[in-house]
């Protein structure tokens, strides 16, 4: 029988490479159909540079945070004091912003530090199936259903120097920060697991990954070169989704005093004890809380929008 | 599923005395320790009175020796005093589960019966106007701080327009069914507005999966109306993975719990929990505290098991299945 | 016993595949892909596995790589069984031998540039320094056919024969002396494949390479094997030189995959294609496992698996079939 002749040299003629948009371009025209993401992703950018900014804005409108005036507490907003006093005479203006500097620092560290945790256990989970990722999705079912509050209270309760720190470290003005940063990661790292363990379970099948393993990869290797490098995108969508979380966690920890202290502001501290005001001063209560609710609605937007972004068949399952 | 059932209770139990422990050595880490607190009322005690108490009570000894002899009176009934309420705990914490158990079981009635058909709405009407501001309400109903919401309703509902009460359970001489009902109000719609906006977006999100699938299509196909479609097929399986994330968020319904009657003054567990970890009564704390969690694992075992059970796809028992397709 | 002769010797190779229990009480019912398989090859020879889809020639060949573990056989490389060794022992005895792949977009990771990819197995096997690693590949991609300048590209701006090319650059990277390539022209185009596959022939005859070829394609085959292995539903039911398994196949299955091989110019738009359906591999038939679609099944055929046995007129040709098809001679 006869076959088709093949051709003798060897070089491409009528291959043609792959052409297109960039994904990069595609991402951003997908990104840009959500509105309430587009317009989520402006807020928090005027936002963050308003509150990185507060310094500038102090010296702009002459404010102090810290500066206590018990001639003027709880005023409305007048020409001094664009948002009014809160009820040590301090510039609500100022500490609005301040707080939100502890606030966002706060929330987008304990997110990023939840994404390692969460990325780590997501890897392992995935790539190893099995037992592993049985055992290690219980865990992460096992947290996500915890009563998280009462045990973050209790954990944020713990006397330092019991756990064997030294007296100065105990009494650093920073611990506040590290501890509740570290509580807060301690439960926030389950939705980026989650995600990263999906993710982890499709790559693997993919061929690159056995190329790799019949080469002689370390499974090490193979997480870190092949497996996590194509999991990024789940990444970021997940921590943008955790942070919005975090910032609730921190929030009301602060506000039952067990989170940042006074003097250091936070959006949730400037609450504690606000039962009280409600009565005296209720814009007070107003303006801190709306930061936070437009902060967090506003990473969840962003991070649905991502999500949806970066994978258009998904429907919006996002926890 | 006998065999699925108990092996899951021997692993919930297994769980729960782990976390015993936990929870006894996190409680044991907090300031102070009961010697601490009589000193501080009793400036007479000498170190050496306190080093003696502390002998009688136990306190000097290892962390294991002292969980094991807690953990030995436990399981006898005996779960100590509490500290502030100077009565054994046990006794204490009756009126306030009546409390808790009233407010999340009202606040879970009403979220699913508002999250389930808001979610079905929104998905058989997907992308239109309705299902744009169910969304945004979804969206915006998981993003709310849940104290700072209790202030904003406190604000409008009982401060500008004074119709609600602000706090407690009943007026103080007593009061009626209705009384209590107006108590219930703002706390339960604080409560609630979470658990609304989570199930809604699940419920649409499943739906819309179901809706997708080729089942679906058949029946239309088949000329079944929508009405039909929707009340046979979708809806019921639509359902299923909803039950698990409703069964599996009774850990975030509690935490909402804790700061809603915190907020409301409200004398339910939440508060319980909150004020005895906050004034030290170490005793009710750690009860309370394992109580929280055990329902929590009940919860998850009830969610495991009704899904399973719902799942017809899923089958923990019995031998073999008729084969299905064959071939890899 | 392991012979020198042969580069790869693999006896009795068996893998199966458990599928979820069907219940807590539920006996597991498993997918039977490899089913006891012997084959072996020189050095520089070339061996095509061919067959329908789902006749396991893909499980057999990545058992053979280490892929999966095997269940039950031994794999002889170079005289180290692999199917024996594990770790450090194992990454080293693997060395020789690279594996290619079906899928050109699923087998480079998007995420590298083209020359780290095809680097990398220098660099697990700790061979060279940057500079000699650099050096090589160059060598390497030029000897496949692409510029040096594409190393700092990444694969997604190539098609798909050059991204075949870089996956053959990758094997060659560390000197082997066996290339698995499982079905490594199935996903180009036809005008591609000859020129692939006129890549793969050059490497064979300079560098003197050998290959296990997996292909279902026997058109294909033809150009570039020296001897051919047959499986259907994991066992290998004939085994033949080149020449003779296309001049006299024995197994009526062969005949079926000769029939099926389009033919240029007799009118028919493509061969004719095997009768009925593959049966499942989780539930094989008893005795021969053609035999439901086997136009010359017996009795005994349904009855009694038959073994591959040499046949009369070659010890190289054998076949596993109580009935064979009878030789131009009118005798077996």
């Amino acid at each position: 029988m006869s076959m088709p002749v093949p051709l003798t040299n060897t070089t491409d003629t009528t291959d043609t490479a792959a052409t297109g948009l960039s994904t990069w371009q595609i991402f951003i025209s997908r990104f840009a159909t959500h509105k309430m993401a587009l317009i989520s992703a402006f807020v928090l950018v005027l936002m963050s540079l308003f509150v990185f900014g507060a310094s500038i804005m102090e010296t702009l409108f002459g404010l102090d945070p810290t500066q206590v005036d018990l001639d003027h507490r709880l005023t409305t907003a007048s020409f001094t004091h664009p948002l009014g006093t809160d009820e040590l005479g301090r510039d609500l203006l100022a500490r609005l912003l301040r707080g939100g500097q502890v606030s966002l620092i706060v929330g987008l560290s304990a997110a990023v530090i939840s994404a390692v945790i969460g990325t780590i256990v997501g890897l392992i989970a995935g790539y190893y199936g099995g037992r592993m990722d049985g055992l290690l999705m219980r865990l992460t079912d096992g947290v996500i259903a915890l009563p998280l509050l009462p045990l973050l209270i209790v954990l944020a309760a713990v006397d330092l120097n019991k756990l064997g720190l030294s007296e100065s470290l105990a009494q650093n003005p920073d611990i506040d920060l590290y501890r509740i940063i570290f509580i807060i990661a301690l439960v926030g790292w389950t939705t980026v697991a989650r995600l990263v363990r999906g993710a982890s379970l499709s790559v693997r099948e993919l061929d690159f990954v056995s190329a790799a393993t019949a080469s002689g990869a370390s499974d090490l290797r193979i997480m870190a070169i092949h497996i996590l490098p194509n999991v990024v995108t789940p990444i970021i969508v997940a921590t943008t989704l955790t942070v919005g979380n975090v910032i609730l966690l921190e929030s009301v920890l602060s506000f039952l005093g067990l989170g940042i202290h006074p003097p250091v502001a936070s959006w949730g501290n400037m609450l504690t004890g606000a039962q009280e005001l409600v009565w005296t001063a209720p814009m007070q209560v107003v303006y801190p809380g709306l930061a936070i609710f437009i902060t967090v609605i506003a990473f969840n937007f962003i991070g649905d929008g991502l999500q949806d972004a970066l994978d258009p068949k998904a429907t919006r399952t996002s926890d | 599923m006998i065999r699925y059932i108990a092996g899951r209770l021997v692993e919930s139990v297994f769980v729960l005395i782990i976390m015993s422990f936990v929870i006894y050595a996190l409680i044991g880490l907090m300031p102070g320790d009961p010697i601490d607190l009589m000193i501080k009322s009793d400036p007479r005690l000498t170190p050496a009175d306190a080093a003696r108490l502390r002998a009688v009570y136990g306190l000097d000894q290892p962390l294991l020796e002292r969980y094991y002899n807690w953990a030995m009176k436990a399981l006898g009934g005996d779960f100590g005093n509490s500290r502030l309420h100077i009565r054994p705990v046990l006794d204490v914490m009756g009126p306030f589960m009546t409390n808790t158990i009233n407010l999340m079981g009202l606040s879970f009635i009403a979220s699913v019966a508002i999250a389930i058909p808001a979610g079905a709405y929104a998905a058989i009407h997907q992308n239109s106007r309705a299902d744009h501001i169910i969304n945004l309400l979804c969206f915006a109903g998981i993003s709310v701080p849940v104290f700072w919401l209790a202030l904003m309703l406190i604000i409008v509902f009982a401060v500008l327009i004074p119709i609600l009460p602000a706090s407690g359970v009943s007026a103080i001489n007593g009061g009626g069914f209705i009384d209590t009902a107006r108590h219930l109000v703002l706390p339960v719609i604080t409560l609630t507005v979470f658990s609304i906006g989570s199930y809604t977006r699940f419920m649409r999100a499943s739906m819309i999966e179901v809706m997708r699938q080729d089942y679906i299509r058949t029946a239309f196909a088949k000329g079944a109306t929508r009405g039909q479609v929707v009340r046979r097929h979708a809806f019921r399986n639509a359902l299923i993975p909803v039950t698990t994330v409703i069964a599996l968020s009774f850990g975030t319904l509690f935490s909402g719990a804790l700061i809603t009657e915190t907020m409301f003054a409200y004398p339910g567990m939440g508060k319980l929990i909150f004020d005895s970890i906050m004034g030290n009564d170490y005793n009710m704390a750690l009860v309370t505290l394992l109580l929280a969690t055990l329902v929590t694992l009940l919860a998850n075992l009830g969610a495991d098991i009704t899904y399973a059970w719902l799942d017809p796809r899923i089958s923990l028992g019995g031998g073999k299945s008729a084969k299905t397709k064959g071939g890899s | 016993m392991s012979s020198t002769e042969f580069l790869l010797e693999v006896r009795g190779l068996v893998k199966h595949f458990p599928l979820a229990k069907r219940g807590f009480f539920g006996v597991a019912e498993k997918v039977h892909a490899v089913n006891g398989i012997d084959l072996t090859i020189r050095k520089g020879e070339v061996l095509a596995m061919v067959g329908e889809s789902g006749c396991g020639k893909s499980t057999a060949a990545r058992a053979i790589a280490n892929l999966y573990r095997p269940d039950f056989g031994t794999v002889h490389f170079r005289g180290a069984d692999l199917a024996a060794l594990s770790g450090r022992a194992l990454k080293s005895a693997r060395r020789a031998m690279q594996m290619v792949f079906q899928d050109p977009f699923g087998s480079l990771n998007p995420r590298l540039h083209v020359g780290t990819i095809i680097k990398e197995p220098l660099v697990i096997h700790g061979i060279g320094t940057s500079e000699t690693r650099q050096a090589k590949v160059e060598e390497v991609m030029a000897r496949v056919g692409l510029r040096a300048s594409d190393a700092t590209r990444y694969p997604h701006e190539f098609s798909g024969g050059q991204r075949q090319r870089i996956a053959i650059a990758r094997a060659l990277a560390i000197d082997p002396e066996l290339i698995i390539a499982d079905e490594p022209l199935s996903a180009l185009d036809v005008s591609i494949q000859s020129q692939i596959l006129n890549l793969l022939k050059d490497l064979k005859d300079e560098a003197g390479l050998a290959f296990l070829f997996i292909s279902h394609d026997l058109g294909v085959v033809n150009h570039f094997a020296d001897h051919i292995v047959v499986m259907y539903l994991g066992h290998v039911v004939e085994s033949a030189p080149r020449e003779m398994l296309f001049t006299h196949p024995h197994h009526p299955y062969t005949q079926t995959l000769i029939d099926a091989v389009p033919v240029p110019g007799n009118g028919k738009r493509s061969g004719s294609s095997p009768q009925g359906d593959v049966p499942s591999p989780i539930d094989p038939p008893s005795g021969c496992p053609f035999h439901p679609r086997c136009p010359r099944a017996t009795e005994t055929c349904k009855i009694t698996m038959p073994l591959l046995e040499a046949t009369e007129r070659n010890a190289d040709h054998k076949a596993a079939c109580h009935n064979p098809i009878p030789g131009p001679g009118g005798s077996q």
